[in-house]
């Protein structure tokens, strides 16, 4: 079903809303280590398409091939929400999902939570391998977020914390389960000029360090074209156009559906 | 202070804090501070220390409510008294057994918290509590109806005769085993995993947190601290009646995680003193107040939610940090 280095395929996704069709059969391919962009203007179905890739929704129609962790192919349709990171596929949020009473490392934590092997009577006898176990993975944290810069604050509330922070705790927490492809959600939302520029130095360098492909929904144009190899653009759940940065800037379906429709009149 | 941080690990806190609960009958032996009923009513407000201790897990690591702590407690209790005196079986095979049972129906409400949250489920848990409290009153074969239950202190080991004394050692023991065991759990994998659940439930299912697990995990432990509550109630009080264990008691659960901290195990027990040591041992000495213990337990929840939402274990910290600041001023003054 999947060809040589290709990661993920959508088959003729379909969800509606009621009569709404949010996302209407629609096809796309991510291949291996790519960074990949899904743009459109608002309401296009962009989360949507995100929802339905991490089973949050179950698309009516449609298949959503997937080459996991251990390279077999699976359909993610017939998966839970829960199991979806277990095979490789961790994603963010639109508005930053993290828990406020919880310190930034233990947020981060929550991100190897499938990983732990030992189980809830050695975790409360605290034998000496649950120890060894959290400790490991409490390096790994700490590794992470000394990469994104915010180790200093790993023992401080997350409640509190400035939203840029947010976002690479966010983060942080996707790169504890070593993922295959990462989904990001809008991930410049919030951020400055300056946090913009470092976040796509972050995504390029999340890619090569972590041998991930990452699939982006975003509105910052100047990021998308930045940083994606491939964009994928939709409007109103329909495919309107993939290539790279200049096809989707040519393309007279994209800037139609941002721009409007020149008046024929004129 | 650093060197203080390192050496000190929060198991010794938990093991010194079971010291000073173990002195106090030794005070009320050699001094005339404590008197020996005092005794009891500590025994009785750690014991419900160890189920508040179950209802923060659900509650305030999990973000699950329950109103039935209370009826698990009694079902626990009946159980207990009921193997040990009726049937003769020996205490350990009868605190097995009747943390088991109950444990087993707190799995099954587990599962009904999967389709109903919130204030509906706080419903659903009152009922189930209310039919424990119906069945404790009807069902007189193991219960003895109104007329109440009555229990031994209990014999460890088939030779080892506790007393009240003791039986308050094997409490103060219990509830250091729970509060440890529970901050082990809480601060790990498992805890984490409640935190989520609580905090953005959709971050949890992302991050591969199965809720349905989790939850039933929740209350099976929640479960089990109030049946090892009820066991210990039973043996200690040596009595039981149905009235016990109504919508009253749950709330004062519920009354003492949310005055003594949410999500802090200090706290839960500092919150049982608060809602039951001190109405029983100083309110009632004052003649008009004695009435109004019940009343001052509804107030402390309102001025706690309103100016302390953490809870008055937290008090500490912030006198710490007030008398930091005027040692600060007094020190800017006299430069």
């Amino acid at each position: 079903m999947l060809q040589n280095n290709e990661l993920l395929k959508i088959e003729n996704l379909s969800i509606a809303f009621g009569g709404l069709k949010a996302v209407d059969q629609l096809n796309f391919i991510i291949h291996e280590k790519e960074i990949f962009g899904l743009i459109g203007p608002n309401g296009a179905g962009k989360t949507t398409v995100f929802n339905c890739i991490t089973q949050f929704y179950k698309p009516n129609h449609g298949n959503l091939y997937f080459k996991n962790i251990k390279d077999e192919v699976i359909n993610l349709v017939d998966l839970q929400v829960h199991q979806v990171i277990r095979q490789g596929i961790v994603r963010t949020f639109q508005n930053v999902e993290l828990i406020r009473e919880l310190s930034i490392i233990d947020n981060v934590l929550i991100g190897a939570h499938i990983d732990f092997k030992t189980g809830l009577i050695s975790q409360a006898l605290r034998l000496p391998k649950a120890v060894k176990e959290e400790a490991i993975y409490r390096e790994k944290a700490e590794g992470i977020l000394k990469k994104l810069g915010i180790y200093e604050r790993k023992d401080m509330l997350v409640f509190g914390q400035p939203y840029g922070i947010l976002k690479k705790v966010e983060l942080a927490r996707t790169f504890m389960s070593d993922p295959k492809l990462i989904i990001l959600d809008e991930p410049a939302a919030g951020l400055n000029d300056v946090e913009t520029l470092q976040l796509a130095r972050t995504i390029r360098q999340i890619r090569d360090e972590f041998n991930c492909s990452v699939l982006l929904v975003e509105h910052d144009m100047r990021l998308v074209m930045d940083v994606c190899d491939t964009i994928c653009a939709i409007n109103f759940g329909k495919f309107l156009a993939i290539g790279n940065a200049k096809d989707i800037q040519k393309n007279p379906l994209v800037q139609e559906a941002y721009l409007g429709k020149e008046d024929e009149d004129e | 202070m650093n060197i203080k941080k390192l050496t000190f690990k929060p198991w010794m806190g938990f093991i010194l804090f079971g010291v000073l609960l173990g002195l106090i009958p030794s005070l009320a032996q050699y001094t005339n501070l404590v008197k020996t009923s005092t005794i009891v009513t500590i025994g009785g407000t750690l014991i419900f220390a160890i189920a508040a201790l179950g209802l923060n897990i659900l509650l305030g690591y999990s973000g699950l409510i329950s109103l039935g702590t209370a009826g698990f407690m009694g079902m626990a209790a009946y159980l207990s008294a009921y193997m040990t005196v009726d049937l003769g079986l020996p205490f350990e095979v009868s605190l097995l057994v009747a943390i088991l049972l109950p444990t087993i129906l707190g799995v099954l409400v587990g599962l009904i918290s999967l389709k109903i949250e919130g204030m509906y489920l706080a419903i659903a848990t009152l009922a189930v509590s209310e039919i424990l409290r119906k069945t404790f009153e009807e069902f007189e074969f193991i219960t003895n109806g109104f007329s109440g239950k009555s229990a031994r202190f209990p014999q460890l080991f088939g030779f080892l005769q506790l007393d009240r004394a003791s039986m308050y050692y094997l409490i103060v023991i219990m509830l250091v085993i729970a509060m440890l065991l529970t901050y082990n759990m809480m601060n790990g994998q498992v805890g984490r995993a409640f935190n989520a659940m609580r905090g953005s439930e959709s971050a949890a299912s992302a991050m591969g947190v199965y809720s349905l697990k989790y939850r039933l995990i929740a209350f099976a432990l929640a479960t089990i601290l109030a049946s090892l509550a009820g066991v210990m109630y039973v043996h200690f009080i040596r009595f039981a009646y149905p009235s016990t264990w109504n919508l009253k008691l749950s709330l004062d659960f519920l009354a003492m995680i949310v005055i003594g901290g949410l999500r802090s195990i200090y706290g839960t027990v500092l919150g049982a003193f608060i809602v039951f040591a001190i109405p029983d041992l100083f309110l009632k000495q004052i003649p008009f107040f004695n009435q109004l213990s019940y009343v001052l337990n509804g107030v402390l929840i309102i001025v706690v939610i309103m100016f302390y939402p953490n809870g008055l274990i937290n008090i500490g910290y912030d006198l710490k940090k007030i008398w930091l600041k005027i040692r600060k001023g007094v020190e800017n003054v006299t430069k």
